[in-house]
């Protein structure tokens, strides 16, 4: 287990670091964040009381496209200088490596999220700060579904021809129960309606898709990427 | 061989075909209009049986994915595949008439409703997963990748279908009396269970055709390959 | 009388199931004939290939 943990976090600041270096998926994601958020001005009144209604839904649009981005990169990367069967020889699990990743692409993608949800605030005038932790922890758990499944595909696509279009069309149908527990709960929040009874079971089916694709995640690896 | 497989694909269409026309002239020609909604619920008659025969056909691919994971065998494969391919056929024709139904009885196309929904995602999953197969080439990391996604799809369907039921809910519950007595008059509800034979006699037959042709390209692929050594 | 039976819409329902089977088939049909070309194609190449060496 130790042993474990430790291979996860060397891939995942392997990971980092090299994205430090570059930060050609930060950037690209963050813009196209950017992008999204001032075309949905065109396509509804920002002013109105509606607006707020369907904010939640609004975000993780943003979060799920601009995520996209950074996933689409996590295991493609490694294909330049056979980087990928390196990896898949070292001598730690590929479930290790995996993990790390995901770890690498969950604190990307949060950074990238804050930034998104900062700017959505501002621009929209969305008042979230009165719930930000129940906020937060729906982000933490709604990325964290994301960014396994993502991560899971993206490993599944790397070495097909069409990659960058196998990936959303495989990803975003899998992710409708999270997103949708994400969307609802977001927008009850930025509403004013408080963590309850009435969305209680939101909170758990989101937790629930977490739990389940973790772990499924973790033993299909070894098959997707060793056989 | 072949010779036993055309014989059961002979005898399976003949009983597909005597056990439509019984249950079509049934429907048609025997039973009458219901009480609020006229002649067009007869629509159940295909709708119900052609959903649970998507479904059957979608939990025997999951089987077959997990059989073709753990025994390595590409058969269990082929017929993942043919057995998916059948089911969205079917699970098409719920959608589309579905819609139709809705069109008069709510008056909408669609709702975005549990059943509904779960059915859309389910349809989006398994063209994923069969889009995703035209795009790999080697069979066997083909066979490997599109069982995982089959796994990963089934659970998908499961959690859409529990996370949504007690959300927003326009279908109406099962009517048949196999859950709660039933809500169909006598004798309405036999047909659906004959078209539902029907449908599945259908299923197996084409599923039959799509498997042989699974293994034809198979061969072609070992064939070439064959050529390409030489 | 017919209008409140949705009589039409019956039948749309009833075509719709029945068209994409028909287009399901058909596909397959059209699948299987370009697999037999196919294999007698690749079958000649090997036999082809096999007789000259």
């Amino acid at each position: 287990m130790k042993t474990f943990l430790r291979a996860a976090a060397a891939i995942a600041s392997k990971d980092l670091r090299s994205e430090m270096r570059t930060k050609e998926a930060f950037n690209a994601s963050f813009a196209f964040a950017m992008v999204i958020l001032v075309l949905f001005s065109f396509a509804f009144d920002p002013d109105s009381e509606e607006l707020q209604t369907i904010s939640g839904g609004l975000l993780w649009l943003v979060f799920s496209f601009a995520g996209a981005l950074i996933l689409n990169r996590s295991f493609a990367r490694e294909l330049q200088n056979d980087c990928l069967d390196a990896l898949m020889s070292a001598p730690v699990p590929v479930a290790a490596v995996f993990f790390g990743k995901v770890l690498a692409n969950y604190f990307l993608l949060m950074i990238v999220e804050i930034a998104a949800l900062a700017a959505f605030s501002i621009l929209y005038n969305t008042h979230f700060s009165a719930q930000f932790w129940p906020v937060v922890l729906v982000m933490l758990l709604g990325t964290w579904g994301m960014t396994v499944i993502g991560t899971m595909f993206s490993a599944l696509t790397v070495n097909l021809r069409m990659r960058e279009m196998m990936l959303p069309t495989l990803v975003y149908p899998l992710l409708i129960p999270a997103l949708m527990a994400a969307m609802t709960l977001t927008s009850d929040l930025m509403n004013g309606t408080p963590l309850g009874a009435d969305n209680l079971i939101w909170l758990r089916v989101l937790t629930g898709f977490d739990f389940i694709y973790t772990i499924l995640a973790m033993v299909f690896i070894d098959i997707v990427l060793v056989g | 061989m072949t010779d036993t497989r055309d014989r059961i694909m002979l005898l399976l269409t003949a009983i597909c075909a005597a056990l439509l026309t019984f249950s079509l002239y049934k429907i048609f020609l025997v039973l009458p209009d219901e009480a609020n909604q006229g002649a067009i619920y007869r629509i159940v008659y295909v709708h119900v049986p052609a959903i649970f025969t998507g479904f059957t056909g979608f939990f025997v691919a999951l089987g077959a994915s997990a059989a073709y994971l753990i025994t390595g065998k590409l058969k269990y494969d082929a017929f993942a595949a043919a057995v998916t391919e059948v089911a969205l056929a079917f699970a098409t024709i719920v959608l589309a008439t579905g819609m139709i139904w809705g069109r008069i009885i709510w008056g909408i196309w669609w709702a975005w409703d549990a059943r509904l929904t779960t059915m859309l995602v389910c349809w989006l999953i398994y063209a994923g997963y069969l889009m995703l197969r035209r795009a790999i080439e080697e069979p066997t990391q083909r066979a490997r990748l599109s069982a995982v996604v089959s796994i990963f799809g089934c659970v998908d369907i499961l959690i859409v279908w529990k996370s949504i039921e007690w959300w927003r809910t326009q279908h109406p519950a099962p009517v048949l009396s196999v859950r709660d007595g039933g809500g169909m008059g006598p004798g309405m509800e036999a047909p659906i269970y004959w078209n539902w034979l029907a449908f599945m006699c259908l299923a197996v037959i084409l599923v039959m055709v799509r498997t042989r042709q699974e293994r034809m390209a198979g061969e072609i692929d070992s064939l070439r390959r064959m050529a390409h050594s030489y | 009388m017919d209008e409140a039976r949705n009589l039409s819409y019956m039948f749309y329902g009833f075509a719709a199931a029945f068209v994409i089977l028909a287009i399901y088939v058909a596909s397959l049909a059209m699948r299987e004939r370009k697999l037999r070309t196919e294999i007698d194609r690749v079958r000649r190449m090997v036999e082809d290939t096999s007789k000259k060496n």
